[in-house]
């Protein structure tokens, strides 16, 4: 049986950390379309945003490094942007991140600032890397 | 290349605007129109004109560093949290709980990525209006011609005045690789060519060295020096300059001298605000602290958080006859709570 994985999971996680990590959602497959709370995306769909996702990775591998740590939210704008385009599609993606980059400067003071959750689904395997990157489980305090 | 364009058309329209502008202002205070020195001086001018426009930002940022040394220890209480803990995960996770930490303290470190962003697209509209105007890159122009119809705000006369000004000989769209390559669109002699881009490619990557060279020497804590991330910044000190000395040779005499500015003003700012606005922690800090010093000033920043901890401890000799017999009754607790 396969473990799907919704990005809503992750959000779950933010607010009641005791909840495992992301396998909330075991069924055999998840309900499609509108009505449905999950939906899986197949290539075709997927398809438009591939050239985005792929200009955003070689940014990050290339010339992210030149200037070092320099954005004031977490994640940063490029892991903001990777998300966002892989999670949300094309449009939506890009609107979000063109957003984030306006919001990057000395006068909003950064902080923490998540993807907004999307209804998709992954079964495990194909989950995006850069889904479980920019939200990793938080440890207690010690204290 | 044509969505690329409808990207940059805000972008080039405004940096041909800038130089239309300051290169009729100059010409009306008397300097010759079709001058190389002219069109050098408007490059000058816009850079000046976008520094300026980013003062403001650079301003707040700086404003937004000062809390730092108030939140120093709650920052190594984290560290202490993830001491040791180096895998990719751990790491994410301290860099999020950190930026929760300066969201609350309403403090900033990091620079921000819009004023970063911001300049590459004026830098990339000046030189692909170099490039298209005239000499010898001519990338994907196909067959406009520019000098009759104009480039955005810049009309036919000018682009023809700019394409074809100089400076030292030297035109202002040459570049170092047309003139290795015997471009025939080359408007100075291939010698006075390769020595003035080499100067200013030198001038350029210098510039860029020095600043990063001075940053890291100078303006990280102690406690940066040592970590993960002065390891890359070491590496990004050499590799750098090398990026620039290879996309330098591709560069049009007009976008060198924008670059060459640009790195100028950047160290100057930087200068000015290691000397004032030391990191906490770092040598500028010590000797900010010296100068204070020497004016009869009090010390700021992590030598003045050393010395309030210092005035802020109990001194024993005051205290001793109330404070004797407290510690006695907490020993005695302890040892109840032990059996």
């Amino acid at each position: 049986m396969t473990v799907w994985i919704r990005h809503r999971d992750f959000y779950h996680l933010d607010t009641h950390p005791e909840a495992s990590q992301g396998h909330s959602s075991v069924s055999p497959e998840p309900s499609r379309g509108p009505s449905g709370q999950t939906q899986y995306w197949r290539w075709w769909r997927r398809a438009a945003s591939y050239p985005l996702v792929l200009f955003i990775r070689v940014w990050r591998k290339l010339i992210s490094p030149l200037y070092g740590n320099v954005c004031s939210f977490y994640p940063s704008c490029s892991a903001y942007g990777l998300e966002s385009v892989t999670v949300h599609g094309l449009f939506r993606g890009s609107a979000l991140t063109a957003w984030r980059i306006l919001r990057c400067n000395p006068f909003t003071g950064g902080g923490v600032d998540h993807v907004p959750p999307s209804d998709r689904a992954w079964p495990e395997e194909e989950l995006p890397a850069i889904v479980r990157l920019n939200h990793p489980p938080i440890p207690r305090d010690e204290d | 290349m044509a969505f690329l364009d409808t990207i940059m058309w805000p972008f080039s329209w405004a940096v041909s605007f800038i130089l239309s502008m300051w290169h009729s202002l100059l010409s009306l205070m008397g300097l010759p129109e079709g001058s190389g020195w002219n069109w050098a001086i408007s490059i000058l001018l816009l850079v000046l004109v976008i520094r300026i426009i980013l003062i403001p930002l650079f301003v707040r940022q700086i404003k937004s560093q000062r809390g730092m040394q108030i939140i120093q220890p709650e920052i190594q209480k984290l560290q202490a949290k993830y001491k040791g803990k180096k895998d990719p995960v751990s790491r994410q996770a301290m860099a999020q709980e950190q930026q929760a930490l300066f969201k609350k303290h309403k403090v900033n470190p990091f620079m921000t990525c819009l004023p970063i962003l911001a300049q590459m697209p004026i830098f990339l509209a000046l030189f692909w209006c170099l490039n298209r105007i005239g000499g010898s890159g001519q990338i994907g122009t196909g067959d406009t011609d520019y000098q009759s119809e104009g480039y955005f705000a810049l009309s036919g006369e000018e682009v023809t005045s700019f394409a074809n000004s100089r400076i030292f000989g030297v035109g202002m769209p040459d570049t170092f690789l047309g003139a290795t390559q015997g471009d025939p669109a080359l408007m100075g002699s291939t010698v006075t060519v390769i020595a003035l881009t080499s100067v200013m490619i030198i001038l350029m990557v210098g510039t860029q060295f020095f600043t990063q060279k001075q940053l890291m020497q100078k303006n990280m804590s102690e406690a940066a020096l040592k970590g993960q991330f002065a390891q890359t910044q070491k590496i990004m000190l050499y590799a750098l300059p090398l990026v620039f000395v290879f996309g330098g040779v591709y560069f049009p005499v007009g976008v060198l001298i924008y670059w060459t500015a640009t790195n100028f003003w950047t160290m100057g700012q930087q200068w000015w605000v290691i000397r004032n606005n030391p990191t906490p922690g770092s040598m500028a800090e010590k000797e900010l602290n010296l100068r204070r010093a020497a004016k009869g000033l009090p010390p700021v920043g992590e030598e003045a958080r050393k010395a309030r901890e210092e005035a802020a401890k109990p001194k024993s000799e005051h205290k001793g006859h109330t404070a004797q017999p407290k510690k006695k009754k907490k020993k005695k607790k302890k040892k109840k709570g032990q059996r």
